[in-house]
């Protein structure tokens, strides 16, 4: 049965996708026409125009699109997984747990493996020590978010030790991931990001039918025929991946990974798990989080960290303050 | 019926313990004196560097951690039994952000004297203590401990962006600001001792007048209106009390977190449910802890420093971890 309501919910999220994307081509220090920098993708503008939007904007645009897709992928799959909208990468203390391990590889404390790789041992380790730590799966939601609470003030500090002992040089190297920036990537990284991406969407789509039934409690899932700990493993291992992946190109910008995902339940059909409206929404949001950033008080450039943090934690205050017989626990 | 514990073989303890702690705040450091020239130095004896180094360089430090440790311990030990939830620290709930984000603002409009920025620190910890207390009124969170401090580190979080954009908007203003968010009791000015030693004094006054009607409390708001106390102007002192006690600590040592949770959690594993007992048990803890982070602050990295607030992180997400972990959570 053809999905309507799922369609025109992922076309108009593509639209404002395509329109963010844009504006976000023609605006900055040099202001360039959306027209403009439309020629200027297909090659045939003035040279100036073409180094900006080519050179400058694009590859910074491309690195935010895909850290913001596979953090709301991620945070969308860990939601569901444990069954609670706040176990999000960024609550449970993932991202700084990858951030600490990523600023470990620049500043050189410990192996000197790519970013990337770090930053995913850090996900990885944060996320076994959460579910550890938490039992049961990480259903039982209060343990699971305040052991994350844990987790992530532990990788700050260590973080903090390590910025400490450095030289001042490499530490301001590392400085822009402590809070989350798209000026710090790597062009290796944001290959190795999208390589894991489309993998990892691709292998989601293709146990989504068993995700979808993780939102009934574990018996009718099973009756169901979801393999439930095949689905959870594998679930889990693709949030990892995604978002240790994301932290070595952008930070810790986890407010993303809560945010874009409540955005796609709410549009989306009820029942199902939007993954693809996750993404789409993660990636406009970072890609309007970070043209916020070059923008609003130019020529100073504001982390996109920040801006994330500074809009999206009224929001998730509003979630937890707001009165609900549902308690978390 | 639990048998009444004695409050004295724990407190003798611990003040034993807090002594030695203190002694070694002046004798270890991360500096090339050597122990027992410092020794020499306390005892009144030793070389001119010695002296110079352990009365005008560590003295006022230990002096400092003492008061931050007394005044954090205390402080976590009144929010918690007010609020009945052992994870109701002033760090995790937001309070201290509060303060060093007044503290932020104050010096970005350039406040220098150590009284105003006292003064700002408090008022930033009263708002953020009313924001607590206005949450723990919504409707279902109060019994909520987990929402409440994940709000609480929501609001950290959110107060650490705007102080970054701060510290972005002015490079003067931003190595000033870096020097109070990191948490630290290294070479603060003494005119800052002075700014906080009233309230903090009048902070022990008031905890000497709340503490009976805050155990009465611990029965039940209405067994306590019933032994003639007022729950209502009871809160408002104790938030007053919390204010000004955090407030200062931070304007000490800036916002520490952590502190208010380990503290009252050791305390209590002695001094069982008896807030009263608890606090008395805080008096010599709260200095052992901070001062205790401290020295370690100097010695895992020497000849360089870490700063107080990673120590105390290190030592005290362990110990919400431990609490989280106790099958359930323990209820005050």
């Amino acid at each position: 049965m053809p999905d309507t309501r799922t369609a025109l919910v992922n076309l108009a999220l593509l639209l404002l996708l395509v329109a963010v994307v844009l504006s976000s081509l023609s605006m900055g220090t040099v202001q360039v026409s959306p027209l403009d920098a439309v020629t200027a993708l297909t090659g045939k503008a003035d040279p100036m125009t073409d180094f900006v939007v080519k050179e400058l904007r694009l590859s910074r645009i491309l690195a935010g699109l895909l850290s913001g897709a596979a953090l709301a992928v991620a945070g969308c799959l860990m939601q569901t997984l444990a069954r609670n909208r706040l176990a999000t990468p960024g609550i449970i203390g993932i991202d700084n747990a990858a951030t600490a391990f990523a600023v470990a590889s620049v500043v050189g404390v410990g192996l000197a493996l790519a970013p990337s790789a770090m930053a995913l041992a850090g996900a990885a380790a944060a996320t076994a020590l959460a579910f550890g730590l938490a039992g049961a799966n990480g259903t039982r939601g209060y343990r699971f978010i305040v052991a994350g609470i844990g987790i992530g003030a532990i990788a700050g500090a260590v973080m903090q030790v390590m910025l400490s002992r450095v030289a001042i040089d490499a530490a301001n190297a590392a400085y822009p991931w402590t809070v989350g920036s798209l000026n710090a990537r790597s062009e290796q990284s944001v290959q190795v990001l999208a390589i894991g991406l489309v993998a990892g969407y691709l292998t989601l789509l293709a146990i989504s039918r068993a995700l979808n039934t993780l939102q009934f409690s574990d018996a009718v899932a099973i009756a169901l025929g979801t393999r439930l700990k095949l689905t959870r493993i594998l679930g889990l291992a693709l949030s990892v991946l995604l978002t240790g992946l994301a932290v070595s190109v952008c930070g810790p910008v986890g407010l993303i990974a809560l945010l874009a995902p409540e955005f796609a339940r709410t549009i989306s059909r009820p029942g199902k798990v939007p993954l693809t409206a996750s993404a789409l929404a993660g990636a406009s949001f970072m890609v309007i989080a970070d043209l916020l950033g070059r923008t609003l008080f130019s020529p100073l450039e504001i982390p996109v960290g920040i801006i994330t943090a500074i809009v999206g934690s009224p929001y998730l205050l509003w979630i937890l303050l707001k009165p609900s017989k549902r308690s978390l626990t | 019926m639990v048998a009444s514990r004695s409050l004295f073989p724990p407190l003798f303890v611990a003040g034993f313990l807090l002594l030695i702690i203190v002694l070694a705040s002046l004798v270890y450091g991360a500096g090339p004196v050597s122990v027992s020239d410092a020794f020499a130095a306390v005892a009144g004896g030793g070389t001119e560097e010695a002296r110079f180094v352990v009365t005008e360089l560590r003295l006022p430090r230990t002096v400092l951690g003492l008061l931050t440790g007394l005044a954090l311990g205390l402080a976590g030990a009144l929010l918690q039994s007010m609020t009945r939830n052992p994870l109701a620290e002033p760090g995790l709930l937001g309070v201290s952000a509060g303060s060093g984000f007044a503290v932020a603002v104050a010096i970005l409009f350039g406040a220098t004297t150590a009284t105003l920025t006292t003064v700002v620190a408090q008022l930033g910890a009263l708002a953020g203590c009313a924001l607590v207390i206005a949450a723990t009124r919504v409707q279902g969170l109060g019994n909520d401990p987990v929402r409440l401090v994940l709000a609480g580190a929501t609001l950290t979080g959110l107060l650490l962006a705007l102080t970054s954009m701060l510290m972005l908007m002015d490079q003067r203003a931003a190595d000033e600001i870096r020097f109070w968010i990191t948490g630290s009791i290294a070479g603060k000015p003494l005119a800052m001792l002075q700014a906080t030693l009233p309230s903090i004094a009048i902070g022990l006054v008031l905890i000497v007048l709340v503490a009976r009607p805050l155990a009465a409390m611990a029965l039940g708001e209405k067994a306590a209106v019933g032994l003639g106390h007022h729950p209502g102007r009871i809160r408002f002192l104790i938030t007053v009390t919390v204010a000004l006690l955090v407030g200062s600590a931070t304007a000490l040592a800036g916002p520490l977190i952590f502190v208010g949770l380990v503290v009252p959690f050791i305390a209590r594993a002695f001094s069982g449910p008896d807030i009263r007992k608890t606090l008395w048990l805080c008096v010599p803890i709260g200095p052992a802890v901070v001062l205790g982070a401290d020295v370690i602050s100097r010695l895992i990295a020497a000849p360089a420093e870490l700063p107080l607030g990673v120590v105390t992180a290190l030592i005290g997400a362990p110990v919400l971890l431990a609490i989280v972990r106790a099958g359930r959570m323990p209820s005050l």
